[in-house]
């Protein structure tokens, strides 16, 4: 390269400043034979955590139960995303030590489930922890295509057998977790509600889930609604066209999730039988 | 001799809102350097002037730069031993001529009764006028057996050097899922840009983008590989140009939906002597792609 003492030459390039206003639709034609098709055009993506007690107490019935509707909810959030989003899934189970299902969140299109065991305590704490490490642009949120905050949807029986407000404090100081859709589900009676609450943010976000026909239907109630309020892209500016922080969108999101599950979980009428007396 | 194209297509959101691009992009071979440049304009409601904006970043960018190169020797002769401060000089100058550019193009058009009609007059007074222009901006240069270049909110600058080791030299903006972005609007942006400046390796081609075009793929690995991609056809790009607009195209269309402008300055002379190397370097990066896929769908 050398421009040095390079006479100015009235005949050298330049290019006006273009803006372009002729819609894309017009420019495309597709060809087989385009050297850049080998770099995939990515959708807009989002990723949803599923947070898994995998503890001694979740063993049989429940663990079961949470495989089964694990398997089939995964065709039905791929619905979710096949319009205009790929949905990413990555799962982290926690019992007395933390583990991913996979080592990245995968695309929902190549996702299969591994079918969960229980055994060991509830190091919840812990998972929160990890969750909070891997919720970064450097590690689990590193796609480019990345356009929405996260659903975290945690699942548990239990109450935690380490320090979970260690572990959720270092959460709820990740800008992820703090604009992302949370949401838990209690399975049995042991599990407490208003310590998942404290992971949400709200009890509006927290379902509880006493027998095994419950156990399907809020998984898949919570799941489904999250990925369809969590793939939304909503207005910067409200019905009074006010314009809204972004904050505020992903607080209105929240909101938003609420309301959906306790109105979806108002509607289930099935009979429950319990996970804590005979199952 | 250096050479360079640019191309900037409307994306998907803005065809069916029915707002136009906010994007502008150029490039300039001129005496002593080859710049490339793009900007974004914010696009939203106080932003409501930030096509206009962004035109103005990128015409100020290009006056900036060449106004720095007048005397191309002289420059030289500085710019080594001094690149941090003069880079620092030219983003002040820059930021200078773009509030001189919006500023004009407010006192010759006024904000009409469309324009004022969305705000209360609370909300319209707290509104600086340059915010009606705010925009990002980033900027290539290629001289004298050096490269530089600097940036103000997000989009990406990547840089292919003759043995096709293709590279980001600047850091995509660790946007927060809030999607905040340094702007040219700002009252503190002389202290938001990014820059940097290499001179111990032989660059090829320089790119920058808006980030519509990085968002649009699914890993950083396929980014890079694009803009190798790209550079291997340069020996053809009279032709290959359309194909390039055509997959910015496709990408707004099943990508992100967002604006994309894509910049390019390359060294003629250079690339048919190092096309074999390019070309090497593309196929390796498929079968790297194909085993990292194969990888993460390990459990």
């Amino acid at each position: 390269m050398s421009n040095k003492n390079k006479k100015k030459d009235p005949a050298k390039e330049t290019a006006a400043v273009k803006e372009n206003t002729s819609a894309a639709e017009s420019l495309l034609d597709f060809d087989d034979d385009d050297p850049l098709g080998a770099t995939a055009v990515s959708k807009k993506s989002l990723v949803i955590f599923f947070m898994i007690d995998t503890s001694g107490s979740m063993k049989g019935t429940k663990m079961g139960e949470l495989n089964t509707v694990m398997e089939e909810l995964i065709p039905e959030i791929r619905r979710v995303g096949e319009a205009d989003t790929d949905v990413k899934i990555a799962v982290l189970t926690f019992s007395t030590g933390v583990k991913w299902m996979y080592s990245q969140p995968i695309s929902i299109e190549d996702f299969e489930w591994t079918r969960l065991t229980a055994a060991g305590v509830t190091s919840m704490g812990a998972a929160f922890k990890e969750l909070s490490d891997r919720m970064s642009r450097n590690s689990f949120l590193n796609s480019p295509s990345l356009s929405f905050a996260p659903v975290i949807f945690l699942m548990t029986d239990g109450y935690p057998s380490d320090d979970y407000k260690e572990g959720l404090k270092s959460l709820q100081a990740n800008s992820w977790y703090k604009f992302g859709l949370k949401a838990a589900l209690g399975i049995g009676n042991e599990a407490n509600d208003d310590m998942l609450a404290e992971f949400t943010g709200s009890k509006d976000t927290v379902v509880h889930a006493y027998s095994g026909g419950e156990l399907a239907q809020m998984i898949k109630i919570v799941a489904v609604t999250a990925s369809q309020i969590g793939s939304k892209s909503m207005t910067l500016s409200d019905e009074t066209n006010q314009e809204l922080s972004e904050e505020d969108v992903y607080a209105s999101k929240q909101k938003l999730l609420g309301q959906q599950i306790q109105e979806l979980v108002g509607q289930d009428d099935s009979n429950p039988v319990s996970f804590d007396t005979g199952w | 001799m250096f050479k360079g194209f640019n191309n900037s297509v409307m994306g998907q959101t803005h065809v069916r809102s029915g707002i136009v691009c906010q994007d502008s992009s150029a490039y300039k071979v001129g005496n002593g350097f080859a710049a490339a440049v793009v900007a974004d304009g914010h696009g939203s409601k106080k932003h409501f002037r930030s096509n206009i904006g962004s035109k103005a970043a990128v015409e100020a960018a290009i006056e900036t730069i060449e106004k720095f190169y007048e005397d191309p020797e002289e420059f030289e002769k500085n710019f080594p031993k001094n690149h941090k401060s003069i880079i620092a000089n030219i983003e002040k100058q820059l930021i200078s001529a773009w509030n001189v550019k919006v500023n004009e193009h407010y006192k010759a058009n006024p904000v009409t009764a469309k324009e004022r009609e969305k705000f209360t007059d609370e909300e319209f007074e707290a509104i600086p006028i340059e915010s009606y222009y705010g925009t990002t901006l980033i900027a290539a240069v290629a001289g004298n057996g050096y490269i530089f270049g600097f940036q103000i909110g997000d989009g990406s600058l990547v840089a292919v050097f003759d043995d096709g080791e293709t590279k980001m030299l600047m850091d995509y903006e660790e946007s927060n899922p809030a999607n905040i972005t340094a702007s040219m609007c700002n009252a503190n942006a002389a202290s938001m840009f990014d820059s940097f400046y290499v001179s111990n390796k032989q660059v090829l081609a320089l790119y920058v983008s808006t980030d519509g075009l990085y968002t649009s793929f699914g890993s950083e690995y396929d980014f890079l590989d694009y803009h190798t991609i790209i550079t291997s056809q340069l020996v053809n790009i009279a032709s290959f140009e359309a194909a390039v607009k055509n997959n910015m195209a496709k990408r707004t269309h099943y990508g992100t939906e967002d604006d994309i402008s894509l910049s390019c300055v390359y060294d003629e002379d250079l690339v048919p002597k190092v096309i074999d190397a390019i070309n090497n370097k593309v196929e390796e990066n498929r079968r790297i792609a194909k085993e990292r896929k194969a990888r993460l769908l390990n459990k």
